[in-house]
């Protein structure tokens, strides 16, 4: 039974609190991610430094640009998981930081935020097209 | 089709699988057939909250909405299709809105009911597949070994057992950033170089969306795992979506009275610049 005082915004924060106190900065997630090489701004980057950073920005501080790009790197391969000696759910933490630098809780956002102004319009068009008045009336 | 009212699941497709319709519409035959009734749902009016992600709480009122509306329907058990969806539902969704239900993904589902759905793969299908698989969401739900495990149950079918893994859950996470999209495909066509593949299968909808690009120009075939299952099934189907992806004449494909339907206007904005998007490689 969930607490019924509980919020999105709440169980983002319980979350990342949680997650930056277990992590321990070792960077095997950072290691093991496929997006790093692709992401310019980590080229010089050490791995123990971007996730102090990351814990940073679970812990509702400002990151560092390195760990800012990393968080707004993350494409959710969540190979990261696995490579955590520490067992944790290392692709749940990204995605929390990811939420955080986009704004999620009312900051400023740090990295752009992902949005589709017709993203709504367009998938109710698209079924239009693929589906008869029946099943739009059923399954929308 | 549109079955609803003796189901004992809900079929949660998504949001953008609005552009296929027909998977919906066989996932939902193919159910069926395996003794599990499914009363589709998606669109916005469902959604995970994930279009809103940059806002908790717009998010989180999107989430709820549909939570309840899963909890009011009764149904024991909401089949996932989407990776994004199935992630939510699981983070953030039911740990803030209580669920009176459990969430599966399609392919456990189907993975679980294989043995009745082997004898019902009857049609042969000669192809030699490469499966697009994502390095994401694997950890979570076993796609990448339950799907070509299915496959493998198709009579005149290969699966290659290849390493490629793309970055990301699924297209849709790598598009956004600049390159990547080109990247995984060139990367995609070479494994189909290298295996020998005469066929490329997407196991999620923004793969397939983009993907369907690929026939273009080159002799391969680009389906989702659910086509080739429905093919073995001899359940008929038509991609329209692919079909309008690659057509010269977009309009002309899909013809004046669909458009009309669709809105001429949202047709215009909306839809037309997607199906004339060219491949990204």
């Amino acid at each position: 039974m969930q607490d019924p005082g509980r919020t999105l915004a709440s169980h983002v924060r319980d979350h990342s609190a949680r997650l930056a106190v277990a992590c321990t900065e070792c960077g095997a997630c950072y290691r093991a991610c496929p997006m790093v090489p692709r992401t310019p701004p980590l080229a010089d980057a050490a791995p123990e430094a971007v996730m102090a950073g990351i814990r940073d920005i679970l812990r509702d501080g400002g990151g560092t640009p390195e760990a800012i790009a990393f968080a707004g790197a993350c494409t959710r391969s969540g190979v990261c998981s696995a490579a955590c000696p520490e067992q944790l759910d290392a692709a749940f933490l990204m995605r929390l930081a990811s939420l955080r630098v986009r704004g999620a809780l009312g900051d400023p956002p740090r990295v752009a935020p992902k949005h589709d102004a017709g993203w709504s319009a367009r998938v109710k068009a698209f079924a239009r097209l693929t589906m008869n008045q029946e099943e739009q009336a059923t399954w929308l | 089709m549109a079955v609803t009212a003796d189901a004992n699941v809900t079929f949660w497709y998504g949001c953008n699988m609005t552009r296929h319709g027909e998977i919906v519409r066989l996932v939902t035959q193919m159910l069926e057939a395996v003794g599990v009734a499914a009363a589709p749902a998606g669109g916005p009016g469902y959604c995970c909250g994930s279009p809103q992600e940059s806002n908790a709480r717009i998010a989180a009122g999107m989430a709820a909405r549909t939570v309840e509306k899963f909890n009011a329907a009764g149904r024991e058990t909401v089949v996932t299709w989407c990776p994004s969806c199935h992630m939510n539902m699981d983070d953030f969704m039911a740990p803030v809105t209580e669920a009176a239900f459990e969430t599966q993904h399609i392919t456990q589902l189907l993975a679980a009911r294989a043995e009745r759905l082997r004898p019902l793969l009857i049609q042969p299908v000669a192809a030699r597949v490469l499966l697009h698989a994502h390095h994401g969401f694997h950890g979570r739900v076993p796609v990448n070994t339950d799907v070509p495990m299915l496959l493998g149950m198709i009579p005149g079918l290969t699966v290659l057992d290849h390493p490629l893994r793309v970055p990301g859950h699924m297209c849709s996470a790598i598009a956004a950033v600049p390159g990547e999209l080109a990247r995984a495909h060139r990367e995609t066509l070479a494994a189909i170089d290298e295996g020998g593949a005469d066929t490329l299968v997407t196991v999620f909808h923004s793969c397939h969306r983009e993907a369907v690009a690929l026939e273009r120009g080159r002799p391969i075939r680009v389906v989702n795992w659910i086509h080739l299952l429905a093919e073995a099934m001899g359940l008929p189907y038509t991609d329209d979506y692919k079909l309008w992806r690659n057509a010269a004449d977009v309009r002309g494909i899909v013809g004046a009275d669909r458009i009309a339907a669709a809105g001429d206007l949202a047709f215009e904005r909306l839809v037309e610049p997607e199906l004339r998007r060219p491949p990204a490689v």
